[in-house]
């Protein structure tokens, strides 16, 4: 049997064996006994603090997940301002350093991180700062998360994926075509194809290999706010920052509405203390559609900077006008369909200093009023600094290119009011429309010095259209004086002067102490207002209380957004016209309409210049003096609405201080005006009501042949060819188009004998003396003697050398006159003159 | 007969160790599964391989316990022999990971000798001091003969492998042997105080700043590992970490936080602070248990061994079985340095979990013909 039972030399594990055995086992417990005391130790002690350390390292706390700003759109869908999706490039410095090889292996290769050269090529290839990473690695090696690269476009990040997937996809392609060979019978396989597929397979492997040494880049989302048409109603657009605030227009208005709600990736406890993540997806901005035309506002656009282009540097070194704005608004609904200003900027880019070169200096003496210098760009490099006066000033300027003149600035209206006060003439009953004043071309108000008319040598006997027409301030002011200061300042209110319009916009400026108050007005303060000066208006202001004027009376509020969409596009919002109030009569408004035709085609309109061609309108000029008076610095503007008989839409334009001698010529605004109806009549397919002159419609021709237009350029051309609206306007009643025409056919030569503008079939002419016969006006037009200046057309006062214009006998002041006629000796250039045609 | 003794089982034995293995594999899938997913794209990636070399390792453990283990004393030299070459084959085959050449790589199957020389160290130290003879073991040649394979293997793998706790493992499995058979404690007890001596020394070395570098590093970390957070000590840290979030009761099984990449390659040396987040006090108790019981079965089958070698083989896997778990739960809780053990059963490894299986069937083959057969035979 068994060697064990011999026990010759048999070894047995003995009892002592045994008992070491047992002590071993019993050590081995005790052992284990002072570990499991340990591991409760651990927990006794650090347990609360171990966890809450656990927990942090989790970074359970939440990750903001980005919304997508809201997409501004103008009526048609044209894309104005959209946040586009971006990727910032996310570095895990602790990642790239870790190495997978050994310490030989990697010297042999001579590197020190195997992944660190991959990777940081990739980086650059996104976009990263390839030397300012490689040092933030070698610096933060345990650094899980830097930000490599912003913001860089999603295509490139997919161009990165798409290029990366594609490597991989050549060595399963090149594998399976392989394979498939393989599976051939023998004598029909081409064992030199599989060789070369060998080959390529072994190169695609190594782009994979050494896409996959690329470690620790990722990717996080974010939107950036993008304006594909850069500079297009930068002014109404407003920009939004990288954190989605918007600074001024539709941005900060509606900021709240475009801004969406972040989400949230989060870690969170359960009762059991387990980490349970969650996600809440953001929550997409709203959208806005817009009242605006992208096409009418180009349109608007193109002709401003036409303006500015043409006047640019001409008298000065800078913009051609301080400011340049121009609004237009439905009539009937209060709807904005273009405001624009010039200066502009590009929205992109609102920082671009460059921009504010010629823009005027602002005098901090003088409470930022405008020195009269313009800045150079000397000046402009100069606001680069980053100390703090640098700063303060350098926002101050950003600030006047950022804010919208059409809204944000107020000044002395001039001339333009002059409807507002004869409507509120009519309208309170002080006038009966039948008055007629007799302007002996100044009014002693009781002020230190009579206040002079516009043509100083009197216009004589005028009717209240006639006052209009000629823009008589002497006749306004006798107007005003018929109603008293209660009841004009009454109506100062009613037209909305001194309140906000409400117009969907940030920033509309507050006029409240910009306007009178009965109790403190004295009669030269009423009589100074009748004609637009000495109170302040906005440009919307303005043009809300015009349209009221010509519409029967009623004032809508005016607005940009139509609609507001969801991210998803329903419409959460639809943004209906809103009357605020009924200004006027129909009555009334019908006279207004009257008056302010006769100043575009009356024989002594001022407004000639302002008529496109093709169409009829009214509207009323405006020439405000700043202050200081006598500096020879105007306001000139223009307001009016088209077409005459239908009024759709209003236009106001303001130049503020054109870069021109004599600045106090209407002709600046007006051009602006004919210019921009000319285009968006037309685009609004609304027809032609005038036969077209053969000068017209070689202008029309040029400006088709130019192919600056694109829409409403088919209706253009096919008015051209027939040679404009029907011969007789249906609505007129029997107007002369011929006598109208007469007077716009660019002969400087104003037809008026046989005017009819009211249709009421007798000419207006009037007859005071009661003889039968319309009076003759024997003082009028006396400048019609003096000597013509050679150069700008205009008649010579022989007495103090002011220019006068051939036209309305519109008295330039003398600072105006010298100026221009020193120039004019000074050099052959013919800056800021031109006929009243 | 031999032929009916070979019937006998020990099921109690065979029943713990397929449960640690069992549980081995759940603990492990749920510390791998984050890391594999993230690294392989296959939460299972780990898993499957654990499995496929427990099956193999619990295949060969059945295969062994067939024979007598006499038949390895036969072939101690051929093992030991092997192990040897292996060694030596590492410093020109041998591929590095995670900055040690430790494996061996043959085909796609990877082997660590270190754990063949554990192997290799309790066949032939038993059988060394069978051929010595109890009477003679007390005499410091013997001992000298007893220990010398075992200190050659150790510096081998030292100098090789600079795998310091597999060396440490290696000598005090030999140690361990010479111990439970020697009848006099001088020797043993000089040694015991020696190695605390040096111990005492190294670490009073290391604090007063005497001995620099990377040792020296590792015992400060380990005494105020918060100092070296980001460095030295991370992953003790972060062990540290888990355990402490466990508590009594633990997460709950797969929810540990700290296993989704803060400590690195969890599923390794640091499984059972993953053990402690998850099941707890409570369960990491429970797995220390397991092993208590499988070396109780151990200690069982040792004490009705049929002859010495027998006797010293289990002892021999006790000691390397008792070794590993203490040395690796007293690394993970910080209470002594840290070295890189396994923890055997749970820890992912094929090496070591095959040549783990390999000798418990050593301790099955021992069993099937102990001295207590017949009595269980005869009931």
């Amino acid at each position: 049997m068994s060697g064990k039972r011999k026990k010759r030399r048999a070894q047995i594990f003995s009892i002592y064996m045994q008992r070491k055995l047992a002590f071993l086992f019993v050590m081995v417990l005790l052992a284990f006994a002072m570990l499991a005391t340990r591991i409760w130790l651990i927990n006794r002690d650090k347990g609360a603090a171990y966890k809450k350390q656990v927990l942090s390292q989790r970074h359970y706390d939440s990750r903001t997940l980005p919304y997508k700003r809201g997409m501004i759109t103008d009526c048609k869908g044209t894309i104005l301002a959209d946040s586009e999706l971006v990727y910032n490039v996310i570095v895990d410095s602790y990642h790239i350093l870790q190495n997978t090889s050994d310490a030989e292996t990697l010297l042999a290769k001579g590197v020190q991180y195997e992944y660190l050269e991959p990777s940081l090529n990739a980086a650059e290839s996104l976009g990263a700062n390839r030397a300012e990473l490689a040092a933030y690695i070698t610096q933060n090696p345990d650094s899980r998360y830097y930000i490599a690269a912003k913001k860089i476009p999603y295509q490139t990040k997919t161009a990165y994926e798409t290029e990366r997937a594609q490597h991989r996809l050549l060595v399963e392609e090149l594998i399976d075509q392989i394979n498939e060979e393989n599976a051939k019978k023998k004598g029909e396989k081409d064992e030199q194809k599989i060789a070369a597929w060998r080959a390529q397979l072994e190169a695609a492997r190594k782009v994979v290999a050494e896409d996959e040494k690329v470690k620790g880049i990722t990717f996080e989302a974010s939107y950036i706010r993008s304006y594909p048409n850069k500079t297009l109603a930068c002014d109404v657009i407003g920009f939004a920052d990288g954190s989605n605030n918007g600074a001024f227009g539709l941005e900060e208005y509606y900021n709240d509405t475009l801004n969406g709600t972040p989400g949230r990736e989060y870690g969170f406890l359960d009762d059991m203390s387990n980490l349970e993540r969650t996600t809440i997806e953001a929550t997409d901005g709203q959208n806005l559609v817009l009242t605006i035309d992208a096409n009418i506002q180009s349109i608007i656009e193109k002709y401003l900077k036409k303006f500015n282009d043409e006047h640019q540097n001409a008298v000065r070194q800078g913009y051609g006008a301080n400011n340049i704005g121009c609004i237009v608004m439905e009539v009937n609904t209060g709807e904005i369909l273009g405001m624009a200003s010039y200066p502009n900027y590009d929205l992109n880019n609102p920082y671009d200093l460059s921009v504010l070169v010629g823009m005027p200096e602002l005098d901090e003496s003088r409470g930022d009023q405008p020195s009269g210098n313009y800045l150079t760009q000397d000046f402009v490099n100069s606001l680069k600094g980053e100390d703090e006066e640098t700063t303060t000033r350098r926002s101050k300027y950003l600030y006047a290119l950022w804010k919208n003149f059409c809204i944000q600035d107020y000044y002395e209206p001039g001339s333009t009011a002059k409807p507002f006060t004869t409507a509120a003439g009519l309208e309170s009953g002080a006038l009966t429309g039948n008055e007629t004043y007799n302007c002996e071309g100044r009014l002693d108000v009781g002020a230190s010095e009579p206040v002079k008319c516009h043509n100083v040598y009197g216009d004589g006997i005028l009717t209240l259209g006639e006052a209009i027409e000629r823009s008589c301030n002497v006749a306004l002011m006798y107007e005003a004086m018929a109603m008293g200061a209660e009841t004009f300042c009454e109506y100062q209110s009613t037209f909305n002067f001194g309140l906000k319009t409400g117009i969907d916009l940030a920033g509309e400026a507050y006029t409240a102490n910009a306007v009178y108050r009965a109790d403190k007005m004295v009669l030269s303060d009423l009589a100074t207002n009748s004609f637009g000066q000495n109170f302040d208006v906005t440009m919307i202001q303005m043009i809300t209380g015009f349209c009221s004027l010509i519409n029967g009376g009623n004032y809508y509020e005016p607005h940009v957004v139509s609609k507001i969409t969801s991210a998803s596009g329903a419409t959460v919002e639809n943004i209906r016209p809103r009357m605020l109030k009924k200004t006027i009569s129909e009555s009334t408004s019908e006279k207004i309409r009257e008056y302010t035709l006769q100043v575009v085609t009356g024989p002594n309109g001022t407004g000639h210049t302002a008529r496109p061609a093709g169409y009829l309108i009214g509207g009323k000029t405006g020439t405000a003096e700043t202050l200081p008076r006598k500096n020879g610095q105007y306001v000139v503007s223009f307001m009016g609405y088209a077409p005459a008989y239908n009024p759709q839409i209003a236009i106001y334009v303001v130049v503020d201080r054109p870069n021109a001698i004599p600045q106090d010529d209407a002709k600046y605004a007006t051009g602006i005006v004919r210019n921009v109806l000319t285009e968006v009549l037309p685009y609004l397919n609304i027809p032609m009501t005038e036969q077209l002159s053969e000068k017209e419609t070689e202008e029309l021709q040029a400006l088709l042949d130019s192919n600056t237009i694109a829409l409403g350029a088919s209706y253009l051309a096919q008015e051209v060819a027939r040679g404009g609206g029907s011969g007789t306007d249906s609505a007129n009643g029997g107007v002369g188009t011929a006598a109208l025409f007469d007077d716009a056919n660019g002969d400087g030569v104003p037809d008026g004998a046989n005017l009819d503008t009211n249709g009421d079939g007798t000419p207006d002419a009037v007859d005071l003396d009661g003889d039968g016969a319309a009076d003759s006006r024997p003082e009028e037009e006396p400048w019609k003697s003096y000597a013509v200046d050679p150069a700008t057309g205009y008649y010579i006062d022989p007495s103090d050398n002011h220019l006068i214009d051939p036209v309305t006998g519109y008295k330039y002041d003398a600072v105006a006159s010298q100026q221009t006629l020193n120039q004019i000796q000074e050099s052959s250039q013919e800056a800021g003159t031109g006929t009243g045609e | 007969m031999r032929n009916e003794t070979a019937v006998f089982q020990d099921y109690a034995l065979i029943m713990s160790v397929l449960f640690l293995v069992g549980i081995g594999l759940v603990l492990l899938y749920s510390t791998s599964s984050y890391e594999a997913a993230l690294k392989y794209g296959d939460s299972a990636y780990y898993l499957k391989r654990q499995l496929v070399f427990s099956v193999l390792g619990t295949g060969l453990m059945f295969f062994i316990s067939i024979f007598p283990v006499a038949l390895f004393r036969r072939l101690e030299l051929f093992i030991y022999g092997f192990s040897t070459l292996l060694l030596f084959l590492i410093i020109p085959f041998g591929r590095a990971a995670n900055g040690a050449k430790r494996w061996l790589y043959v085909g796609p199957v990877s082997i660590q000798p270190a754990e063949i020389s554990k192997i290799a160290i309790i066949i032939i130290t038993s059988s060394l001091i069978c051929r010595i003879g109890i009477k003679d073991l007390g005499k410091i040649k013997s001992f000298a003969i007893v220990i010398g394979p075992a200190v050659l293997q150790a510096v081998l793998i030292l100098v090789i492998t600079r795998n310091l706790s597999s060396a440490a493992i290696v000598g005090m499995i030999a140690f361990g042997i010479y111990f439970i058979a020697v009848r006099d404690y001088k020797i043993v007890s000089v040694i015991i105080l020696a190695v605390i001596a040096a111990g005492g020394g190294l670490i009073y070395a290391s604090v007063s700043g005497i001995l620099g570098g990377f040792r020296s590093d590792r015992i400060l970390a380990w005494l105020h590992p918060e100092n070296y957070a980001e460095g030295t000590a991370f992953q003790t840290l972060q062990a540290l970490y888990a355990i402490g979030s466990g508590g009594f009761f633990g997460k709950g099984l797969g929810q540990s936080v700290q296993k989704l990449g803060f400590i690195p390659e969890a599923q390794n040396d640091m499984i059972f602070s993953i053990v402690c987040e998850e099941l707890g006090l409570f369960g990491a108790i429970g797995v220390m248990l397991l092993f208590l019981i499988l070396i109780w079965r151990f200690v069982v089958v040792a004490n009705r061994a049929e002859d010495l070698f027998s006797g010293l083989i289990v002892s021999g896997v006790i000691t390397h079985v008792a070794v590993q778990v203490i040395l690796n739960i007293a690394v993970v809780t910080n209470t002594m340095p840290n070295t890189g053990v396994t923890l055997p059963f749970i820890s992912y490894g094929g090496s070591s979990i095959i040549l783990m299986l390999a000798e418990i069937g050593m301790v099955l083959s021992v069993a099937r013909r102990g001295r207590y057969e017949e009595a269980v035979r005869r009931k």
